[in-house]
């Protein structure tokens, strides 16, 4: 008498086809063992957003009744194991305004465990993720984030992974011949996927993670107001128009408190301000408004409020003067602009350092033009390809001038 | 509590920025809001109220720009904001101008020029909420400007095609599959066109593109300041339904003009200005082919050879055989040419 | 065409006595009320008040924005967006045309929008049919509309500006919809006073938005998108809000007594020969006429029967009603509606009355008729066929739940 819960915490739309195939592939492979089960989405999450943080659950239990006990409820309250698709959800997910930042190990049960694909290393990925008043498992499968879009599919193998890696974190619900066995069965499955689910199940790490390990950072929260304290007429007051920056000079947006966006970032913009040519470009292009406008006429992303989607780097004419960096090399969401004023010198050699880790700049986040995915899968499968990027407009400022 | 004013149903007057650097630095479309990475029609918000200026009130009908910009229990607006049904933008312009210039003239409401902007996305401005849009350019004594966000899709609801979804294009309404390769295979709506022909004491109708800020907020300006009812339709690169890396949305509409798809063009007082790349079109800068477009996003990633062929002729049409090319569709026959020769 | 038929009497030296239709009586009280923004559409037979209203506006009486739509949707989101900028609004349609509307009638109540229309009663399509039944106005009976019947000229004046002192109080806020009957606002003028503009000014004060104008001034978000976080928060406002209207109704009845020196004591609904009455029937709008005059003709043999006219559907005055049908030794409910399905086939009417009779201490035998649909005149004989019903029912001390049809085909 047992049921097994798994989340999956995965990126809107990047990686919505990805999710459901897991949990469909979690309830499939679990009835090849007899057992029931159910996949479903987070209501709420729907219609998905590119980037901003969603989830949906596959349960399996052995009784329909143990299945219906479980299903009661909007979103499960706790979770045997909860997978993270893209590692930098480590960082926590905001997924609505109001639900403030939930940690990625937020329902995760003692002892449960926490599934990710990630390339870095478990120490790295502990400074991120936050402190648990329980012990759990970290499992980590070596694998990039795959994104891709709405219509066309990477396959890159994930979801096979996925499955392979939970045949051996719950072999008591999913046997690895179970997983093998629904993966032939599917309409995207293969005898290669069932041989890449083997490999992850032989591959998969694991660490405990005890109480005192993790960022110890309190996440914010908000507590919403009651009946009688909202304002009627589903009225809310607006914005207030944002002032200068400091003395009269520069401007900085006031900005919506309670729905940061920043959990949506998986990039983010660094900037050379020594470089910039304060064109605005960037500014103005932003769908997000997250430039501040300085004292000094150059523009500084808001970390709380970029979304990380590159378009600022995209329509930048200085070569390298904004490059995009994986979130996973940064530690905080401290104000550039700031760390340039103080120390020129020392902001150089952290930026150079940054845009330099070119596994850090290169960018994947879905279709660029038709037959990129097969051409990036031709090499090295087992780690999800290799990334084309030439010729792409923006990318790592190559082929642009002032 | 009459105010001590004189009524005047005169619009503000905004001069076009000349250059990006005079725009204004306020922000009155802010952070914080549930829009794709990389979303155009969220930039579109964002311009268009920095165009404007504070003394404006947005109407928003249902769509994205609703559902994914404001969630309650907050907002991402400056200005005062409030939602309209999907086929409403049309009667939310002119409802809130109607009660703005009736309490203003009747010396109950301070008398002032106040911006009156009402946005629909394509499903709500080109399916829905036509009649109501049609209605509306027709009361010429009210000061409004609707403002259509192409996408291209109903992209709020996980993208359904809409009048406005291209020749082809795969939404979950249209799904490609083995014995159908294309469902979706009627052409879009010309609606600027359609709008601006249909409306003759409408002064002002243009099409934009955000890719194009300046000149975006430009048009924006000159609708609001010419007075009456306005249109303009701006077309919004969507990384969610289109299926491109949303770092692309800005290349993405650049590539819309300069592929002769969507032109850019004003109609002021019956005038035909076209302006920007389409200018440069016009005067016989070669079109760059549709492929190069089409093939950059995953929603024609099932296109073959033929399809490609289909649209490149369906755009070649709009620009070799209309009367008033990529504008109205219309062909005189060549008898009616003759007789309107001077002779 | 308004004739001034008398002088008005003494001590209401500035009242006129006019010979006007319902929907003229409306359009006098719009202008005394200084309306600010009109939409039109036409539909029989509400549209009588929209060609009223057209007169005043081009007779230079009433300055306000008057604006034909292209359709009944737009006719209320128009008014609805007026109304959110601070202006006073009005509206209304009829039958299927205030269906075509219904998604702007159902985002009202939430906006906190008291804009105030009237309903003129029409049978919904399909047949295409211009005689009065409920229905129309009856389906936005659950999502926070104020609803009130009439059934005088008088009462149409009266209740119009009702209906903005009540929409507009800053504790309501709730949309106002003012049932009628078609006949009498087409095809009946009747005699009505019309107050004078400074005795209305006493009465109705400017309507003030206050914080939730949409203004400028006052920069406000107005209607975002809810997830499952917050819809029931704002239903409990609403809730709120219409439980609030039950003394702000009271008191705008109060004060028009006051102020113009009529009006019923009881704003629920009237009450004729009830005082002794062993049967009482209960019915809205114009049905009154009839049932009145069978009521008469049967006291006359000795039948002691009365009337309960409701005018109130929208708050429904629930203690108030059970308090007068109690004491009668049966009730008969006479429904211009239908609701198919329902509770022994019943019209809302009559089930309302059922589940409010639930917990009171007496529960007369309660019979529900449903009679004059699509306009058919419901005779005197369909009342006396009620009223022997009921009586027999009152004989045995019980009812059968089944709904009786009266003057159909049989």
């Amino acid at each position: 008498m047992a049921a097994l819960i798994c989340e999956v915490v995965y990126r809107g739309i990047f990686q919505k086809n990805l999710a459901a195939r897991i949990t469909r592939g979690i309830v499939l492979s679990a009835r090849k063992s007899g057992r029931w089960g159910i996949a479903f989405g987070r209501y709420g999450d729907s219609p998905q957003r590119n980037g901003i943080p969603a989830k949906d659950f596959a349960i399996v239990a052995d009784t329909k009744e143990e299945l219906e006990q479980n299903m009661a409820r909007y979103e499960p309250k706790h979770v045997d194991v909860t997978i993270a698709v893209d590692d930098t959800l480590s960082k926590g997910v905001e997924s609505w305004a109001w639900y403030g930042l939930q940690p990625i190990n937020r329902l995760t049960v003692p002892n449960g465990t926490l599934l990710m694909t990630s390339l870095q290393s478990f120490d790295s990925l502990l400074k991120d993720i936050h402190k648990k008043d329980a012990p759990y498992k970290l499992a980590l499968l070596r694998a990039k984030a795959s994104f891709s879009g709405l219509w066309v599919y990477r396959e890159d193998h994930t979801e096979v992974r996925i499955l392979g890696a939970l045949a051996k974190i719950a072999p008591a619900f999913l046997t690895l011949d179970g997983v093998g066995e629904a993966i032939r069965e599917m309409e995207w499955g293969s005898d290669l996927k069932v041989e890449s689910a083997k490999k992850a199940h032989g591959r998969l790490e694991t660490r405990e993670v005890t109480m005192t390990e993790g960022n110890a950072e309190i996440p914010y929260s908000f507590e919403m107001p009651k009946w009688w304290e909202m304002r009627e007429g589903v009225t809310i007051p607006a914005i207030p128009v944002g002032k200068p920056k400091e003395s009269g000079k520069g401007y900085v947006p006031e900005r919506n408190p309670y729905f940061k966006k920043f959990t949506t970032r998986t990039m983010r913009p660094v900037i050379d301000f020594d470089t910039c040519v304060k064109c605005t470009l960037c500014w103005i292009q932003c769908p997000d408004s997250c430039f501040d406008v300085m004292p000094d006429g150059t523009y500084d992303a808001n970390m709380e409020a970029c979304c990380g989607c590159g378009v600022c780097e995209a329509v930048c004419p200085v070569e390298h003067c904004i490059t995009m960096v994986n979130e996973s090399v940064f530690d905080d969401n401290a104000s550039q602009w700031e760390m340039w004023r103080k120390d020129k010198g020392g902001y150089k050699t952290w930026m150079t350092s940054k845009i330099g880790d070119k596994n850090a700049t290169v960018r994947s986040h879905g279709f660029r033009f038709r037959g990129q995915y097969e051409k990036e899968l031709e090499t090295n499968l087992d780690a999800g390809g290799v990334e084309i990027t030439a010729g792409i407009p923006g990318e790592n400022a190559q082929h642009k001038t002032v | 509590m009459a105010e001590t004013t004189t009524f005047s149903n005169a619009t503000q007057i905004l001069e076009p920025f000349r250059g990006v650097k005079r725009v204004t630095i306020e922000e009155y479309f802010t952070s914080g809001h549930r829009t794709c990475q990389g979303c155009e029609s969220a930039l579109v918000m964002k311009l268009m109220v920095k165009a404007s200026g504070p003394r404006t009130i947005v109407l928003g009908s249902t769509g994205c720009m609703y559902v994914a910009n404001t969630t309650y229990y907050t907002t991402p607006w400056v200005v005062p904001w409030m939602h309209t049904q999907l086929g409403s933008s049309g009667s939310a312009a002119l409802g809130t101008a109607a009660g703005l210039k009736a309490l203003m003239r009747k010396g109950k409401m301070k008398s002032e020029p106040i911006n009156v902007i009402a946005f629909c996305g394509d499903g709500g401005g080109a399916d829905m909420g036509l009649g109501a849009i049609s209605a509306t350019l027709t009361h010429k004594e009210y000061n409004s400007l609707i403002l259509l966000y192409d996408n291209e899709s109903y992209a709020n609801t996980d993208i359904q095609l809409s009048g406005m979804t291209p020749y082809g294009a795969n939404t979950t309404f249209s799904p490609p599959g083995k014995v159908k390769r294309l469902i979706h295979t009627r052409w879009k709506k010309n609606m600027a066109g359609l709008m601006a022909a249909g409306h003759p004491e409408c002064r002002y109708v243009a099409t934009v593109c955000a890719s194009y800020a300046v000149e975006m907020m430009n048009k924006v300006r000159r609708a609001l300041t010419i007075g009456g009812p306005t249109f303009i339709h701006s077309l919004d690169p969507c990384p969610k339904g289109w299926d491109y890396d949303p770092m692309l949305s800005h290349e993405l509409g650049e590539l819309a003009i300069e592929t002769g798809i969507f032109p850019l063009y004003e109609v002021e007082d019956g005038q035909v200005k076209y302006y920007g790349k389409t200018k440069a079109i016009v005067e016989g800068r070669a079109r760059k082919p549709v492929r190069e477009y089409l093939l950059k996003q995953g929603r024609f990633a099932h296109f073959l050879e033929e399809d490609l062929e289909y649209f490149q002729a369906k755009v070649d049409e709009m620009w070799e055989k209309w009367e008033i090319p990529a504008v109205v569709p219309f062909r005189r026959l060549d008898a009616t040419k003759a007789a309107l020769a001077p002779k | 065409m308004a004739v001034v038929t008398q002088a008005a009497p003494a001590g209401h030296e500035e009242d006129k006595e006019l010979l006007i239709s319902g929907s003229e009586a409306v359009a006098e009280a719009l202008t005394l009320a200084d309306l600010d923004v009109v939409t039109a559409y036409p539909i029989r037979p509400y549209d009588t008040v929209m060609q009223a209203i057209a007169k005043k506006i081009s007779g230079g009486q009433l300055v306000a924005e008057y604006i034909v739509a292209e359709g009944e949707h737009s006719q209320f989101e128009i008014v609805k967006h007026a109304s959110t900028v601070g202006a006073r609004v009005f509206c209304g349609s009829s039958g299927v045309g205030w269906m075509y509307a219904m998604e702007c009638l159902v985002v009202t109540p939430p906006l906190r929008v008291p804009m105030v229309a009237l309903v003129g009663n029409r049978a919904l399509d399909d047949p295409g049919a211009f005689g009065v039944e409920h229905n129309d106005a009856l389906v936005v009976r659950d999502v926070g509309w104020l609803l009130c019947w009439i059934d005088t000229s008088q009462e149409a004046l009266d209740t119009t500006l009702i209906a903005y002192r009540v929409a507009e109080d800053r504790r309501v806020f709730l949309p106002l919809a003012i049932s009628a009957d078609g006949a009498f606002l087409t095809h009946s003028q009747a005699l009505t006073m019309v107050p004078p503009k400074s005795k209305v000014d006493q009465f109705l004060p400017r309507y003030n938005r206050g914080d939730l104008l949409l203004h400028p001034d006052n920069p406000i978000t107005v209607a975002p998108q809810a997830n499952e976080d917050w819809v029931i928060e704002i239903r409990r406002q609403n809730n709120e809000a219409m439980a609030r209207a039950v003394g702000v109704i009271e008191e705008a009845y109060a004060d028009f007594r006051r102020v113009f020196g009529r009006g019923p004591e009881n704003p629920w609904f009237e009450e004729y020969m009830t005082d002794d009455a062993e049967v009482i029937l209960v019915g809205m709008g114009t049905i009154s006429l009839p049932i009145k005059v069978a009521i008469r003709e049967m006291r006359a043999k000795g039948r002691k029967v009365g009337l309960v006219r409701l005018r109130w559907f929208r708050p429904f005055p629930t203690e108030k009603l059970v308090a007068a049908l109690s004491k009668a030794s049966a009730l008969g409910i006479i429904d211009r509606d239908y609701s198919f399905g329902s509770p022994f086939g019943s019209g809302v009417v009559a089930n309302e009355i059922r589940a409010a009779l639930y917990n009171a201490d007496r529960r007369p035998p309660l019979l529900s008729f449903i009679c004059g649909l699509g306009g058919r005149e419901v005779t005197l004989e369909d009342v006396y066929k009620a009223t022997d019903l009921c009586y027999a029912a009152a004989k045995a001390g019980k009812s059968d739940p089944k709904t009786h049809w009266l003057g159909v085909r049989e």
